[in-house]
């Protein structure tokens, strides 16, 4: 005599149940994949991937936030290097002013109109002195309000700014400085060996032009050693300036380059390979169809359809 | 002796009509959980001879002599305690996955990042308004999806908790009821045999219901089992060695105690006990585990309110004033923005003038928070649940796979299979029917004989 099967009926039943559920539960967990478009629906699924992927997107959010520094900083850079140039230009045409009126054949009163006309270029470099960040603060103040440079009862500039100028992280552990000090780009040492800074340098030579007689002359020679030495003082402040924004350049292609492995490892960890998934669904549901046929027949197979009759 | 073989026929036909009655109840009963399959245990009836002559010959049929229960009592031991194990695992698996998603849909991860970002932002235009109230807003969202992460854990504790409240009651529900059946098999242990299966169809259904009993504590907390010689069954909470449960007629009573750091103990009398499975055990592992996360964020979230104070008083706000503390409360639960006002943070070095740019103190901050790496520890706290739910899920899945497999043998040895009982249907239809030719034969011998004398 044959059974048809050896187990008892309510164990066939419960045990059909539990494997098509679980197959059931395998189906939808990958087309939860698929749609989703993420390998994972809880951190559960895979601990170590969430922790990466987490830290990876934490990364992301910082990076902004380092483009946008490195941003800042060259917007203010390049202020401070658009203000130089024009610093340069002015020293240029002081040295030319000065060069006139150190020939001997200017009379008095045409070397008091070229140190009216110096007397306007030191005007026209305290205000470049006194020039504004993209924060509307002073650009060669280290980012204080208002000016980094005040005039005194005697027509001299006293710096007021901080001492160093502000620093901004522009990620990778990197920081840079977004401007200079007003004393770092215009301080300089004059012909006697004196230190000043140019905008004195050229407020004290109008003043010797317009006060003229033989002093003038000699003044504006040595006004020539002194604006030599300031227009050094400037152009080397700008080479700084202009080192720093190919630091920067090259930094943020270093962040961006980052980035895009980053974004390729978080696809990698994070996103569903769908073709994989599709592949994996097909077994499923065919193992499905196959367990649920099954079922359908095996249950159909019971001894009191026979006896009976 | 043609009387004789009316009455073995009328025996057999009768022990047949009880043996198709049991069908039917298999059959009726084949759905019934806890049910297990009966059959009739038929006995040969050989009177002894009167005379003590060699080669007697004195039949008298056959009775039945009681209902045979075929559980196996190792399966049914085996299925409870790998069912208990799995319940354990289940109720881990629920409360570590209720802990996970509390700390994970805080977004404590994110607000703390979005809080450094900020003040890393801030670098670029210390003294811009709008840049200031951006910390301050992301301060005080990271402080309340502390205080979110808090609340849902402690709702979550409290959950568990009333979960082993529950499962505590259930127990000591359960074990009235067991007490009582076990009066019940004492009491009617008198005539049947102990020590064979062999027995009434009340205590078959007796026996029925205390081994589904059992199956129900089981579930709770795991158990050992004694079964006494009258079928009543004693039980020790915990295992062998931990204390009795039910003792015979009498019970003990669970009673569970909420410690102070918000994890279960249990007790029976005054002996405490430490269970080994069931949905219980799995509770007390959820909360110890809830525990160890929420004393994990307390101390996280203090030490970033910490470190953000202490730096701030080393630096001056925007209006040149030492720095106050920014956040207050000590606990993830209490941490809170003590200010709205954002020029309340101190970016300068220490006594700088009002509306200062400089930014000293707030790159110390910065780098301080950098060194404490809020986001580090939370990524490893969450990592931490996660990974304790993961191995909790792969270890329930290997119980679940053996529980069924203990279930699904206890259930072929011990539970209806409906073809069978087809087969002894027809078999036992058989039987009665050929009781009923056999008293046929005899009727037809006895008339022969009746025929025999008339003429």
């Amino acid at each position: 005599m044959t059974t048809i099967s050896s187990t008892s009926t309510s164990s066939f039943y419960t045990t059909a149940a539990e494997q098509l559920a679980s197959l059931q539960q395998q189906v939808g967990t990958v087309d939860n994949s698929i749609s989703s478009g993420n390998q994972f629906t809880a951190a559960s699924d895979n601990p170590e991937a969430a922790a990466q992927m987490r830290m990876m997107q934490l990364q992301d959010a910082t990076a902004s936030v380092d483009t946008a520094s490195a941003n800042k900083a060259t917007a203010n850079l390049q202020l401070a290097d658009a203000s130089m140039t024009q610093m340069v230009n002015d020293i240029n045409q002081a040295k030319t002013l000065t060069t006139q009126a150190a020939t001997g054949t200017l009379s008095d009163a045409q070397r008091a109109a070229i140190g009216t006309q110096l007397s306007q270029i030191q005007n026209d470099l305290l205000s470049l002195a006194n020039a504004r960040d993209a924060n509307g603060n002073a650009l060669f103040g280290g980012g204080v309000t208002g000016n980094a440079y005040t005039t005194d009862a005697n027509g001299n500039v006293t710096y007021g700014g901080a001492a160093t100028s502000q620093t901004l992280a522009i990620g990778g552990g990197q920081s840079v400085q977004t401007s200079l000090t007003g004393p770092e780009v215009l301080d300089m040492t004059d012909a006697g060996g004196n230190s000043t800074n140019v905008i004195d340098t050229i407020g004290s030579i109008a003043t010797a032009l317009k006060a003229g007689g033989s002093a003038a002359q000699t003044a504006a020679q040595n006004g020539l050693t002194s604006l030599s030495n300031g227009l050094d003082a400037v152009t080397t402040a700008q080479t700084v300036i202009g080192s720093r924004e190919s630091w920067i350049t090259l930094n943020t292609q270093n962040l961006t380059a980052q980035n895009t492995v980053r974004a390729t490892e978080e696809s990698q960890v994070g996103d569903t390979d769908v073709s994989t998934a599709a592949i994996k669904l097909q077994q499923l549901t065919t193992a499905l169809q196959a367990s649920q046929a099954c079922f359908v027949k095996l249950s159909s197979l019971s001894l009191f359809n026979d006896i009976g009759n | 002796m043609t009387s004789n073989l009316l009455a073995i026929a009328a025996s057999g036909a009768t022990a047949a009509e009880i043996a198709l009655d049991i069908t039917g109840q298999n059959i009726a009963n084949a759905s019934t959980d806890g049910y297990v399959r009966r059959s009739a245990n038929n006995v040969e009836v050989a009177s002894a001879s009167s005379w003590s002559t060699a080669n007697d010959v004195s039949l008298s049929g056959v009775t039945v002599s009681g209902i045979v229960r075929n559980a196996d009592s190792f399966l049914q031991s085996e299925a409870r305690r790998t069912g208990s194990d799995t319940a354990q695992a289940t109720a881990t698996v629920s409360g570590l996955t209720d802990v996970e998603s509390a700390v994970e849909n805080s977004g404590v991860f994110t607000a703390i990042g979005a809080f450094q970002n900020s003040l890393t932002s801030l670098a670029q235009n210390p003294t811009d308004s709008s840049a200031r109230a951006t910390v301050i807003q992301d301060g005080s969202t990271m402080a309340s999806s502390f205080q979110i992460a808090a609340q849902s854990l402690s709702s979550t504790r409290t959950g568990l908790q009333g979960e082993v409240t529950n499962g505590v009651s259930q127990i000591n529900t359960l074990t009235t009821q067991l007490a009582a059946i076990n009066t019940q098999l004492s009491a009617t242990a008198g005539a049947s045999s102990n020590a064979s299966d062999v027995t009434t169809s009340d205590r078959a259904s007796l026996m029925d219901q205390r081994d589904s009993l059992l199956d129900q504590i089981s579930q709770y907390a795991n158990i050992a089992t004694t079964t006494q010689t009258d079928g009543s069954v004693n039980v020790n909470l915990g295992g062998v060695s931990g204390p009795p449960l039910v003792t015979g007629t009498t019970t003990n009573t669970l009673s569970a105690t909420t410690n102070s750091d918000g994890t279960e103990s249990l007790t029976v009398g005054n002996a405490a006990v430490t269970l080994g499975g069931g949905s219980i055990a799995g509770n007390q592992a959820a909360l110890t585990k809830l525990n160890q996360t929420s004393t994990n964020l307390d101390s996280l979230a203090s030490s970033i309110a910490t470190t953000v104070n202490t730096q701030q008083a080393n630096g001056a706000d925007l209006a040149g004033a030492t720095g106050a503390a920014l956040f207050s409360g000590t606990t993830a639960a209490t941490i809170s923005m003590a200010t709205t006002s954002g020029s309340a943070i101190a970016t300068a070095a220490g006594g700088s003038a009002a509306k200062s740019a400089d930014t000293t103190n707030l790159t110390a901050l910065t780098s301080a928070l950098g060194t404490l790496d809020p986001a580090g520890t939370m990524n490893t706290i969450l990592t931490d649940i996660s990974g304790s739910v993961q191995s909790a899920t792969t270890t329930q899945t290997t119980l679940q796979t053996l529980s069924s497999a203990a279930a699904s043998s206890l259930s072929s040895q011990a539970g209806v299979d409906l073809n069978t009982e087809a087969v002894n249907l027809v078999k036992y239809q058989q039987a009665f029917q050929a009781s009923g030719k056999v008293m046929q034969t005899a009727n037809d011998i006895f008339t022969s004989i009746l025929n025999l004398t008339s003429t």
